[in-house]
């Protein structure tokens, strides 16, 4: 279409996918009601921009990012299809904008795979930074860091804005196939490192059962995590006052003297 | 319970918590996801609670590094009462593993919770009149939707921020008086390693994708594990991680090995 406007588009990805992060939570400002607008604007069509950031945000409205997995990123989505839609202008510009949306997200979401391990690779470094106790370092190059992590997705819009996708869908479809299915596997098995230095530290030998329980209560029955949730803690405050019971009953027969401490109440508290 | 008012330090300590906690998904990776967001968020009670305490600050550091994850606003609760916890650490009524135990315990629970009201119901409730206002060319629209999803969220952040802190403050203090907190630890471990098991039930996947034929016939290797129980690769690979940690490898290692592994697995067609 045109490197200005390419250039523009990149801008404001650069500039969203940012702010998205530091201001207002998350999933707000990079939502088609507030990206399709900014765009409009800037490319000096902000009706447009207002009238497809609406129908953008039904579309990607279904498309919930739960869990950190983003299936179709509608950030970069609304960037393409309102460009297109103003750029090119006329009848069906719109339904031809928002069927780009798609495709841009498909390309997206497979270049962002291809790096996830990149960023999982770095969490080691980030535990040694953070143990130098320098807050203000850390803070410094976690922004750097975020400005670079934008940048694979910068380079997509703005080669997308200014040659076309189909060229980025065919450059993609010449890598070999199993250097993303390896990068994906790669993104799904780097949590376990996570939960296994989470692991590592509440974990011991008399309560651990409970980790394989909460397993099969998601796995096997299938329950949300508030369920098991409410679950473990019915169990977790039964033992608790449990245990506070046989402690202060302890410690009301400590008082009373050593001599009338009954053997029964002593193999109750071996037990647990 | 008679209403605690803060010191000067601690609504200065929250405030800076309160602009961090913006973060909360700065860096975020497969690995640890929000961690550095909590690194940064604790860092400004960290400062003041520890000061010249270098290895109780270390440590402080290195126990905010571990493994987060919830929703953007429950993440503040968590973060107020980790530093209640932190403060009473510094002074020997916590252990650290309970910060860890219940950080572990929370998170799972406030991400669904918060996700469902904040992502799939105010979020909708926002942009649908959003979407009536602006498909008509109305700016206001956008706007409502900022105030409504995005400012509403802010507020709330700093709310349950100084929540989690005031709570955090009298619930430990009600259990160390009570000398109950050894009892409260166990409790709170035993939460947490149930909600990791749960985690690792929905996130951990090993994508196996590994056909052996034999003949007429072909084995599907995922299925044999399976039929021991299914999703028993995940858990073998976080216990074994666990394993490797527990022994002393670092995680870099550890991380490079399981992309080596991925990369390999991948070109000879085991994924």
């Amino acid at each position: 279409m045109s490197i200005t406007a390419a250039i523009a588009c990149a801008a404001v990805y650069w500039c969203i996918y940012m702010l998205d992060q530091y201001l207002l939570s998350w999933q707000c400002l990079n939502r088609p009601l507030v990206v399709g607008p900014l765009i409009g604007f800037v490319l000096g069509d902000l009706n447009t921009g207002l009238v497809m950031g609406a129908s953008l945000e039904a579309v990607f409205m279904g498309i919930s990012a739960i869990g950190g997995s983003i299936p179709s990123d509608c950030l970069s989505g609304t960037i393409i299809s309102v460009t297109y839609a103003i750029l090119v202008g006329g009848d069906g510009a719109m339904e031809a904008g928002l069927a780009l949306s798609l495709s841009i997200g498909t390309v997206m979401s497979s270049i962002t795979n291809m790096f996830t391990p990149v960023w999982a690779a770095l969490a080691p470094y980030w535990e040694k930074l953070a143990a130098e106790c320098k807050p203000r370092k850390f803070l410094i190059q976690n922004i750097l860091v975020d400005a670079v992590t934008a940048l694979p997705g910068v380079i997509i819009i703005f080669l997308g804005v200014a040659f076309g996708i189909e060229g980025l869908q065919a450059g993609l479809d010449a890598c070999p196939a199993w250097v993303m299915t390896g990068l994906s596997a790669a993104g799904s098995m780097m949590t376990a490192v996570g939960f296994g230095i989470l692991l590592s530290m509440i974990w011991s030998a008399d309560i651990c059962i409970f980790f394989f329980v909460g397993f099969i209560f998601a796995k096997s029955l299938g329950l949300s995590s508030l369920g098991i949730a409410v679950i473990g803690t019915a169990i977790a405050l039964t033992l608790f006052f449990l245990e506070k019971n046989i402690i202060s009953a302890k410690n009301s027969m400590a008082a009373v003297g050593p001599a009338s401490v009954p053997g029964p109440a002593n193999s109750e508290e071996d037990f647990f | 319970m008679e209403k605690r008012v803060l010191s000067a330090e601690e609504n200065s300590v929250l405030k800076k918590m309160f602009i961090g906690s913006h973060l909360v998904f700065t860096c975020f990776n497969m690995t640890k996801m929000e961690a550095n967001g909590f690194t940064i968020t604790m860092a400004p009670a960290i400062e003041s609670i520890y000061g010249d305490d270098i290895e109780g600050k270390k440590a402080a550091y290195a126990r905010h590094q571990s493994f987060f994850n919830t929703h953007a606003v429950a993440f503040n609760f968590i973060a107020g009462l980790c530093y209640a916890m932190e403060r009473d650490c510094k002074e020997g009524k916590v252990p650290g593993q309970t910060i860890d135990a219940i950080k572990a315990s929370l998170m799972g629970p406030t991400a669904g919770m918060f996700d469902s009201i904040f992502f799939n119901c105010l979020r909708v409730i926002g942009a649908g009149i959003g979407i009536g206002l602006c498909s008509q060319g109305n700016i206001l629209g956008t706007l409502i939707f900022i105030l409504l999803y995005g400012v509403l969220q802010s507020v709330l952040k700093y709310i349950l921020l100084r929540l989690g802190y005031t709570l955090g403050t009298s619930f430990i203090d009600t259990i160390f008086n009570s000398g109950l907190m050894g009892v409260a630890t166990r409790s709170a471990s035993i939460l947490g390693l149930m909600m990791v098991g749960a985690m690792t039930a929905t996130t951990v996947n090993v994508p196996l994708n590994w056909v052996i034929n034999v003949g007429e016939t072909s084995v599907v290797v995922l299925d044999l594990f399976d039929a021991i129980y299914p999703g028993i690769l995940s858990v073998g690979l976080v216990l074994l991680m666990m394993a490797l940690i527990k022994k002393g490898k670092r995680p870099t290692i550890l991380i490079i090995g399981l992309l080596v592994v991925a990369m390999l697995g991948a070109a000879a067609g085991i994924f």
